[in-house]
This record gives C-alpha cells, sequence and structure tokens, in this order.
C-alpha cells in the first residue's frame, strides 16, 4: 500500500455526479509520475473509502459537491472546513455521505494525518455518461490541481 | 397520553437538492388512520435506455455502474441475460468463480447492514458513530467483516467496487490461485470478527418488535443447493417453481397512485424478496455453522416477522463465509485453467436472475443479429418489496397507534430498514456548507 492515494467518486451514469471518476481516469494517464500514489476509481462504492484511506499518510478525495458555487468550480477543503448539510432518510446503505464517512474513520482512529477534499460543483445530475460542458472545459485544471496537490504531498 | 395518542402526523421526508427518498406518511385524527402510505421515486429505470443500442459486450461497462453496493449482482444479473440470449456457455471454474464474487458482495452488504443500520435502532442510538464511541470494538469488527467482502470482490471483480473482470462467458482477467489461497486466509482470519457482530446482534435480537404478518415469499431455488446465482423462481405459495425466463407472470408490475415506482405481486396483494425468504424457501440447505446461528436466533422457516429480515441476513452471512471455503477448496483442488470465451453475436432474448443482498433481481435483455441490445428490462429487488412494506404498515399501525408518535415514527422507519431498499444508490455527492 502507498503512503498517498486518491481516490474519485461518484457515477459515471449521472453526468456530473461522476467527475470524481472522470479526474482520476485522466490522472492514470499519467500514473508513471507518481509511484508512490495509488490512484483509485470507487465509483459509487462510497463505504469502501474507510478501507482504502485507512492506513495512508495522506488521502486526497475528488467528488461531486453541492457548495452554493457556480457550476464548474472546484474547491479544495479540509473536513473540518465544512459540515455536512445532506439529508439522509436513514433508511437504506443506499445513500452515502462522505463527510460522516470521514467522521467514522476518525472516531476509530483510522483516518490518515491528512485529508484533503477537491469538491467540484456540478451544473447538473441526471441520466448521462457525458460530463456538462461547463465541467468537461475544466477537467484539465481539476487534474492540474490534483497534480499540484500531489506535489506537495511528497515527503520533505 | 390521549392527545399524542389520537392525533398522529408523521412524514419522514427529506427534501434534498437533487434527488428523492422514500416517505413515510401516516396520519391518524381522532384514533382513526386516515392515511398511511409508503411513497417511493422510481428506482433506476433510466439505465435500461441507457444499455439500449449498446453491443452485447459493452452491457457490462453500464450495469456495473449502476448501483455501489450491488454492483457485483448488477453485473452478473445482466451476464446471464445476456448468456441466455446469445446461447453462450460457461465453465465449471467461471460459474465458481463468479459465486465466489457474489458471496463477496453478500458478506460486504449483510455486514453493514446488520452492523450500520439495525445495530443502532437496537442499541438505541440514532446512527453508526455513537456506536463506535460506545462500542468501537464491534465497530471495528463490522468494518473488517466489511473489508473481507470488499477484498474477495476486487480479487474476482478485478477491482475495487464495479466488477470490470467478469465478462459475458467469462472472465477477463482470472485471478491466481495465490489470490485464492490469500482469500481463504482472510476468511479464516475474519470468523473471530464475524462471531463478535452475530453475537453482538444476538444479544440485542430481543428488542427486535414482535411482528407478524404473513406474506408471499420469493427466492431463486435449485435443489441442493443454497442458491444466489442459479435455479428457479420459488415461493412459499407454490410447489412449482417457475422457469426465470418466465419472470413476468411472477412480479406482474403494476402503478400504483402513492408511488412513481410500479409494485410487483404474485398470488397475494404483496410479496418479498431477500435474506428472510431465501432462508425460508433454501433453509434445508444451510451448511452446520448457518444453522447453528439460525439456531441460537430461534429463527425458524416459519418466521413472518419482516423485522427477522436482519436475523436471516446473520444467518446467510455466516453460510456465505462457511460456503465460500469450499468452493475455494474446490477451486484450489482444480487449479485454475486459463481459458478464452468465444463468443459469435446473434438475435436472441434472454433472462438473468441472481440473489442480489436485498433479493431476486432480473435482467431481461434483446439483441439484434449484431449482437447490439434493442430493449431492456431489469426489476430490482426492491421494487418488489414495495408493495409488501405497504402492507407491513397498514398491519403494524393499528397494534402501534396508542404509542408516543416518536415510537411509532421510530418502528415504522425500522421496519423500512429492515428491507434496506435501493432507492437512491445512484449518487454519492456531496452536499456541505463552509464553516
Amino acid at each position: 500500500m502507498r503512503p498517498v492515494v486518491v481516490i474519485g467518486l461518484g457515477n459515471l451514469l449521472l453526468s456530473d455526479e461522476g467527475v470524481g471518476v472522470h479526474v482520476i481516469r485522466a490522472l492514470e494517464e499519467q500514473a508513471e509520475r507518481f509511484p508512490d500514489v495509488d490512484l483509485l476509481d470507487l465509483g459509487g462504492g462510497g463505504m469502501s473509502v474507510l478501507h482504502a484511506i485507512s492506513g495512508r499518510r495522506k488521502a486526497i478525495l475528488v467528488d461531486c459537491a453541492l457548495m452554493g458555487e457556480p457550476p464548474g468550480m472546484l474547491r479544495r477543503f479540509a473536513p473540518e472546513d465544512i459540515r455536512t448539510v445532506k439529508a439522509l432518510s436513514g433508511f437504506s446503505l443506499h445513500e452515502g455521505d462522505l463527510v460522516r464517512l470521514l467522521e467514522l474513520s476518525r472516531e476509530l482512529g483510522q483516518a490518515p494525518e491528512e485529508v484533503v477534499v477537491f469538491g467540484i460543483q456540478p451544473a447538473h445530475v441526471f441520466p448521462g455518461q457525458e460530463l456538462s460542458p461547463a465541467l468537461q472545459g475544466r477537467l484539465q485544471e481539476y487534474v492540474d490541481r490534483v497534480v499540484a496537490e500531489l506535489g506537495s504531498a511528497a515527503p520533505a | 397520553m390521549s392527545e399524542v395518542t389520537s392525533n398522529v402526523e408523521i412524514n419522514v421526508h427529506h427534501v434534498t437538492r437533487v434527488e428523492g427518498h422514500g416517505n413515510i406518511r401516516l396520519r391518524i385524527r381522532d384514533g382513526k388512520v386516515e392515511q398511511l402510505e409508503w411513497q417511493v421515486p422510481e428506482a433506476p429505470r433510466f439505465f435500461e435506455a441507457m444499455v439500449c443500442g449498446r453491443k452485447w459486450d459493452e452491457v457490462q461497462a453500464v450495469t456495473c455502474r449502476i448501483c455501489g453496493i450491488c454492483s457485483v449482482s448488477h453485473s452478473l444479473a445482466a451476464l446471464k441475460a445476456i448468456e441466455d440470449a446469445l446461447d453462450i456457455a460457461i465453465s465449471e471454474q467461471t460459474d465458481r468463480l463468479r459465486l465466489l464474487a457474489m458471496y463477496g458482495e453478500q458478506i460486504e452488504s449483510h455486514f453493514l447492514h446488520v452492523g450500520y443500520l439495525v445495530a443502532p435502532d437496537l442499541a438505541g442510538v440514532k446512527s453508526v458513530l455513537p456506536l463506535a464511541a460506545s462500542h468501537p470494538e464491534v465497530v471495528r469488527a463490522v468494518i473488517r467483516c466489511h473489508k473481507l467482502g470488499n477484498t474477495i470482490m476486487e480479487v474476482l471483480g478485478g477491482r475495487r467496487t464495479h466488477p470490470m473482470a467478469m465478462r459475458p462467458g467469462g472472465f477477463g482477467k482470472l485471478p491466481t490461485e495465490g489470490d485464492l489461497r490469500a482469500l481463504r486466509d482472510g476468511i479464516e482470519q475474519t470468523w473471530p470478527d464475524a462471531k463478535l457482530v452475530v453475537d453482538t446482534v444476538l444479544s440485542l435480537a430481543g428488542k427486535l418488535p414482535a411482528f407478524e404478518r404473513p406474506t408471499e415469499y420469493i427466492a431463486l431455488v435449485e435443489p441442493g443447493r443454497y442458491p444466489f446465482n442459479h435455479g428457479s423462481i420459488g415461493s412459499t405459495d407454490t410447489k412449482q417453481p417457475v422457469p426465470v425466463q418466465e419472470y413476468k407472470s411472477v412480479v406482474n408490475e403494476h402503478v400504483v397512485a402513492q408511488s412513481t415506482a410500479k409494485w410487483a405481486k404474485w398470488h397475494r396483494d404483496s410479496y418479498m424478496v431477500g435474506a428472510l425468504a431465501r432462508y425460508k424457501l433454501n433453509h434445508k440447505e444451510l451448511l452446520p455453522k448457518a444453522v447453528e446461528t439460525a439456531r441460537a436466533f430461534g429463527l425458524t422457516p416459519k418466521a413472518c416477522n419482516p423485522f427477522l429480515n436482519s436475523v436471516a441476513q446473520a444467518v446467510e452471512a455466516v453460510q456465505v463465509m462457511e460456503h465460500s471455503l469450499v468452493v475455494l477448496d474446490e477451486l484450489l483442488t482444480t487449479g485454475i485453467e486459463p481459458e478464452k470465451p468465444q463468443v459469435k453475436p446473434k438475435a436472441g432474448w434472454g433472462v438473468g436472475a441472481v440473489e442480489a443482498p436485498r433479493g431476486i433481481l432480473f435482467h431481461n435483455y434483446t439483441f439484434d443479429e449484431r449482437g447490439i441490445c434493442t430493449a431492456a428490462n431489469l426489476v430490482i429487488p426492491t421494487n418488489q418489496n414495495h408493495a409488501n412494506i405497504q402492507k407491513d404498515m397498514e398491519a403494524l399501525v393499528p397494534q402501534i397507534m396508542d404509542r408516543p408518535q416518536d415510537e411509532i415514527r421510530l418502528l415504522l422507519e425500522m421496519l423500512v430498514r429492515a428491507y434496506d431498499p435501493c432507492i437512491s444508490c445512484s449518487t454519492h455527492y456531496l452536499d456541505v456548507e463552509f464553516i
């Protein structure tokens, strides 16, 4: 297991919801640049995040995020910078909330030293396999931001 | 107290900014039930449209993304439907490896459901977070069991969440014998964790509501097996199983006013699918540790309490761990043989049925002579359970309506949780505000 992990989350069948996975796919094309980094497409498997981050030094998560920003806007934040306002019915395992999952990981003492989230505001979340133009046009920027973050993740 | 009991207004609606969740609406006026509805948005019909127009070997790329929890089940149901339509035979090795992948998904899903959703209810806390503070060793055990399931799926599926290695006719990438031996060790090492989780649920099982409502139970059946990936459609209401190709005569999907999701019925107004249905129909085929687990809980084939679905999940979690060892030993005895699936596209119509963690799942595709999908129909377990949830509520509410509103609400929510409906499987976006 490598010390740093980048995880892309989301459903590729719901347009901008899958942006995290699109970013991972783009990063995979230059994977040899990051020998100490695991690049993971966890898709809709939210709970797997717990295992994927456990024991790492740093985890970078890329996910579609409703943040009240203009579509396409990327924001970098740490879990302590935000609070979740996601309404869960509590009926089902099928609804996921990364924020609560990271809380659980911390509660169990399994969270990495550093967790960074790149939230990307969607233009739309509905059935479709393409990103909206607003996000597609900025995909390279998202990738560059993660690459820059990885640069700062290198051990001193 | 009389004020509380004669008028009740429950509306468990969570308005989210993107999607709908299930909603319970209950209104009691002057001791009379005026409205009681389990309302649900349509489940993933739109995936059917995405499959249409795709080639037989591209369908899997869509179906494995439908759901992050049931990705193996959706993949395998699709593969079986494609193989049925195109007359593709699979080897015994492929069949065994697929069964193991299914077991990985059952392990992951059942332990999570029991540990994350049901145990907090029984322990009287709101979610798994307080449980992690009060019972960290149990939550860690749940997570290790989940991880075992995850690892099995990863080894068989070729990746963590969405199993791309499974293809029509076989595997694109086969696991090595070393992989399989490591899985075997992993299962053996996880038994103490599984036991801790099961024992914890057992210690709380007295808190499961005592409520019974006989209904029809439907699951795959196959002589000599507790099946997940084979068989015919069995029911507790008939001794004559039906071939999976006749699934439409079983599910009888129909539209109801209170829900955009279609409902299902066969011999009665509703039926139940899932772990309890499988247990009732196939309990004679359970292995010794699973039998022992059922006995410890006092679970019998006569059970008709939907809350016992969670107990049946615990029994099945033990069963699939136990049977995984048998399947792994069979595979390690014969050795892993390389194979190259040969498929010749042709026109055809086919059905695939598997037991997803939440119950029987059907995929049905039509292909033209080039092997392009021209029609698709997916019937997911949750849709088959909706009518049964409604009927359970109608029977349960008169028994509990003299209780405080919060308690009525909790019991109704627990009832829905027992079914673990897949009502918002498709999105995992964040919804946050900055502090």
